[in-house]
């Protein structure tokens, strides 16, 4: 190959010169017949599946007389006599029920009358309700007093980490009381 | 029954009427933009029977959606973005045939009008070179960069055809000029 021509287009490959490439790329002419392929491809479709395949397929079948795009449903008046009639349908079954349902029992519930004294706070129409919930229990006074509860949580801890020290700690106190009692005259 | 048979006929004759319409209006279209479509599924796949059958396929997409067709705002770009979509598909599956093979063809087929026989070899052997260099980039900016070269397409309607916004578009194709530019000037430097 001539160097010159080479040299040529080294250097437009060096710039922008990708760019015409891409473009003469972009600039292709389509081959001939193209749309008439095209064209014959869409007409042999389109005749093949009208509407049955594409867009709005019709799954009920109504006959033509029913049809929306009849000529009978397009005239105002013929409109107008159809929503009246569904409107009256509507209005004289909600009147057959209206009318069927009695009013058996008399309100028993009689709210009463909160009045307001003047100059003072109104309740705002509150009312009490009951607790639902269970309140606390009151334990027995005797079982109460049988259980060595602790009474802080430095002494529930001690108890909870050394239990054979708390025994020792609960029995001394006992055992001294009872030393106390053979050596110690009786007091009445 | 003459009221019905009537009816029948009116809606036979509505029926007939319209799928003349419908057909008139597709003609319109593939006449009208056909020649850029295929253009733009060319430049993709790069064979010649390829390219037409994704133009096929892109109006017998349109065929199914005729009904929405009105709603379009601007159909070129919409046609080209159907063609794009199908292109890119189809390149995506067909990963077997080998990249060289389109690119040696397309150089082939490129216009070398007023040149020699020695000039027009080293043309080829130049489009080859940077078309495969173009295949080397990421997709994204190979993508945006192939667009940018069709002359009828702006940088708005780039970015509605790939699905960015025009921003992105920009600086993709700033960045795939760069990477063009760093691929040509240094070949080694292939991915």
């Amino acid at each position: 190959m001539n160097p010159s021509t080479q040299d040529k287009f080294d250097s437009s490959c060096s710039s922008s010169g990708f760019e015409e490439t891409l473009r003469l790329v972009a600039s292709l002419s389509a081959p001939e017949g193209l749309e008439e392929r095209v064209e014959v491809t869409l007409r042999a479709e389109l005749r093949a599946a009208p509407r049955a395949v594409y867009g709005r397929a019709r799954i009920l079948h109504w006959p033509a007389a029913l049809r929306l795009d009849h000529a009978w449903v397009r005239s105002s008046l013929a409109r107008a006599a159809a929503a009246a009639a569904i409107a009256a349908v509507v209005i004289g079954g909600g009147w057959g029920v209206y009318s069927r349902v009695e009013t058996s029992q008399p309100a028993s519930f009689v709210a009463p009358l909160h009045t307001v004294p003047p100059g003072g706070f109104s309740s705002a129409g509150a009312m009490r309700t009951p607790q639902t919930l269970d309140g606390p229990l009151v334990a027995h006074p005797a079982a109460a007093t049988s259980k060595a509860a602790p009474k802080t949580p430095a002494q529930a801890q001690l108890l909870r980490v050394r239990p054979a020290a708390a025994k020792k700690a609960v029995a001394k106190p006992a055992a001294a009381s009872g030393s106390q009692q053979k050596g110690a005259p009786i007091i009445p | 029954m003459e009221i019905a048979d009537k009816a029948v006929h009116d809606e036979t004759r509505q029926h007939a009427e319209r799928l003349c319409a419908e057909e008139e209006a597709l003609a319109a279209l593939v006449s009208q933009y056909a020649g850029t479509l295929y253009r733009v599924a060319y430049s993709v796949v790069r064979n010649a029977s390829d390219a037409e059958d994704a133009v096929q396929e892109a109006f017998l997409r349109v065929l199914r959606h005729r009904d929405t067709l009105n709603e379009v705002r601007d159909q070129r770009v919409w046609l080209i973005r159907i063609v794009w979509n199908i292109v890119l598909d189809r390149k995506r599956r067909s990963k077997t045939r080998p990249e060289t093979d389109d690119v040696s063809e397309l150089a082939r087929v490129l216009p070398a009008g007023g040149l020699s026989a020695e000039e027009r070899a080293a043309a080829a052997q130049h489009h080859a070179h940077v078309l495969a260099c173009v295949e080397q980039l990421p997709a994204k900016e190979r993508q945006v960069l192939m667009l940018s070269a069709f002359e009828e397409l702006t940088s708005v309607e780039i970015a509605s055809v790939v699905g960015i916004t025009e921003s992105s578009v920009r600086s993709r194709l700033f960045r795939a000029r760069n990477l063009m530019a760093g691929l040509l000037n240094h070949p080694r430097s292939l991915r």
